[in-house]
């Protein structure tokens, strides 16, 4: 997200906060605002928010959603309110002693229960200095937690704007391993390469060789690259006449300008006709 | 933890075992307030959900040997919240923990400091519903240093106490684990004393204290003794544990102790208040149970998708056929 932008978000994130809290934990959140030295009293604040907050998914207004939608964070109206308080809370720290600021942070992943951490790595997009963090967010792509990995993989701008390529695929592969929606990647197909692709292939061609499917979404970040080696993997895949995985495979060669795999498609008429037609998108598998 | 021990010599004194029927106690639901799962296997937690506990508590304690570094302990107790956390989430079984510095422990000073240092990062976290487990080992000044310390800090940070006591001089050491937490203003009511027996409840109760029984193999509770005892002193603050651990111990012993409490004829209502509501009602003082996230009526599909994913929401595991040659 651009710096304009995240300050938006976080007076939108405040207004959700503040409609959702009454009494004691709006007084709460209020004197938290008035702070002095918010980065001193980071920990605490964090690690007590849902003792303050309470843990309840957020009902946004009509007016709020709108707004959600707008700035591209639809999802935030899933989320509970712990989880969205800890979130503004980091991202409206103040953008001053970046040194300070790191060591604060770090110390909280560092002893970050499973809310903690889907919490931080919800907030990469929205913190001050967010190029910082993207070695951590690597480091989060190991994880093995499910709900942690969805933080990061799922509706977070974060890593495609920062991470190198490594780490993105990285990411990219371990959605398909965990079985993550591949759909809510945001910047799959802007971030994607011939890398990848290889990767990816060769993936498809381990789970055929252990008898298991392959999501068809994997052929969308492949199809752009097909060259001579790939085209020979996709022939496999069309080879095994399953519908599904057929009309992956003919929908992703026609974003390639590979002539010889766009002939052998039209080879099949099923999937000729329904190229043609144009009813075939990657939101549909 | 135990020493070496024959089936052919326990068949000799026991008999043979009677089968463990759950089906007297199927639909029950259990809270197992003491148990180290880090040191179990998924075929453990499949079994514990499959016998009714819906939720555990894991307290903090020593890992068989010494740690060298203040770094190991920091790993250690995010584990408790992290990790272990999640693999319980995956078989339905909420997962509490106690954080505390154990006795064994405690006699390295220099590391002791360290550690005391660390323990209010972590005794605030989500989920962590008392300091624990403390208390004594050796009896030594150090650890009465220690226990003290972390009584101030359960105080301080308004948290039950869970503490265990001591294998050998069981009974005085114990005594002086009441005597220290009374003297530092503590109520009884929020304090679990833990791995008592028969020498050591009367005195727990009469002065006002949980008292937990430890049902494991050879160096505790049986839990023919555990049914004698609820019968001698009601249901009344006693709760039960498996404390299952690295040693020769049983995860099911509590589910398994609240069979034999009906087959020999204890009433439903008891066995409820020792198996599973007594240890809410002392632990839930820290704010951080919230019966809900376990005991709604649970529907695990296996098959089940959410937003096209085969995991459940909460990463549910798949279940394996432990039965089958075929492994795939």
């Amino acid at each position: 997200m651009k710096a304009c932008d995240v300050v938006t978000a976080n007076k939108l994130l405040l207004d959700i906060i503040k409609t959702n809290l009454s009494g004691e934990a709006l007084n709460w959140v209020e004197a938290w605002e008035a702070t002095p030295d918010q980065i001193n009293g980071l920990g605490k604040a964090f690690v007590m928010a849902p003792r303050k907050t309470g843990k309840a998914i957020v009902q946004p207004s009509v007016l709020q959603l709108a707004a959600l939608e707008d700035a591209g964070l639809a999802n935030v109206s899933q989320w509970s309110i712990d989880r969205l308080f800890r979130v503004w809370l980091l991202g409206n720290l103040p953008a001053t002693a970046q040194d300070k600021l790191y060591a604060a942070i770090d110390q909280l992943f560092l002893s970050a229960e499973m809310n903690e951490a889907v919490a931080l790595y919800s907030a990469l997009p929205f913190l001050p200095f967010p190029a910082i963090w993207a070695k951590r967010c690597a480091e989060g792509i190991r994880s093995n937690i499910g709900s942690v990995l969805e933080a990061i993989m799922e509706n977070n701008p974060y890593p495609a704007q920062y991470l190198d390529e490594a780490a993105w695929n990285q990411l990219v592969l371990k959605a398909f391993f965990t079985e993550k929606n591949i759909n809510l990647i945001v910047g799959l197909d802007e971030r994607d390469n011939l890398e990848l692709a290889l990767t990816l292939t060769d993936y498809a061609k381990e789970r055929w060789a252990a008898g298991r499917k392959v999501n068809p979404q994997l052929w969308r970040l492949v199809g752009k690259f097909t060259n001579e080696e790939i085209f020979e993997v996709l022939k496999t895949g069309l080879q095994h006449y399953d519908q599904v995985e057929q009309r992956a495979i003919a929908l992703a060669v026609a974003a390639s300008d590979y002539e010889p795999a766009k002939d052998y498609i039209d080879t099949f008429p099923e999937l000729k006709a329904v190229l043609a037609e144009g009813s075939l998108s990657w939101d549909k598998f | 933890m135990c020493c070496s021990n024959s089936i052919e010599r326990d068949k000799a004194m026991m008999g043979e075992p009677e089968a463990f029927d759950i089906s007297v106690v199927s639909g029950m639901k259990f809270f197992d307030p003491h148990v180290h799962m880090t040191s179990r296997t998924t075929d453990d937690y499949q079994a514990m959900a499959d016998a009714g506990v819906v939720a555990l508590i894991e307290p903090a304690f020593w890992l068989g040997q010494p740690r060298t570094g203040l770094d190991s302990f920091r790993d250690y107790y995010s584990s408790l919240i992290g990790w272990e956390r999640f693999r319980s989430s995956q078989f339905g079984i909420k997962h509490y923990c106690t954080i505390g510095l154990n006795s064994r422990e405690a006699n390295n000073e220099s590391l002791s400091e360290q550690v005391m240092e660390i323990l209010p990062l972590f005794i605030y976290k989500e989920g962590v519903v008392g300091i624990g487990e403390i208390g004594f080992d050796d009896q030594t000044a150090a650890e009465e240093k220690y226990y003290r310390l972390q009584l101030e800090l359960a105080k301080e940070a308004g948290l039950p106490v869970q503490i265990h006591t001591p294998h050998r001089d069981k009974k005085k050491g114990t005594q002086r684990s009441m005597d220290i937490a009374i003297e530092h203003g503590l109520d009884p009511y929020s304090i679990i004393i833990d791995h008592n027996n028969e020498e050591t409840v009367k005195e727990v109760l009469d002065r006002g204290f949980f008292a937990a029984f430890t049902i494991y193999p050879f160096t505790k509770m049986g839990n023919e003794r555990m049914v004698e005892i609820v019968k001698q002193y009601g249901p009344e603050r006693i709760m039960v544990n498996s404390a299952a651990d690295w040693g020769i111990s049983d995860p099911l012993a509590v589910p398994k102790t609240a069979a034999l409490m009906k087959m020999r004829g204890l009433s439903n209502e008891a066995i409820e208040l020792v198996t599973y509501r007594n240890a809410i009602t002392a632990f839930a003082q820290s704010g951080q149970i919230d019966e809900a996230d376990f005991n709604a009526p649970q529907s695990i599909d296996q098959s089940v998708k959410f937003e096209g994913n085969t995991i459940l929401r909460g990463g549910q595991q798949p279940r394996t056929d432990k039965s089958s040659i075929i492994i795939s």
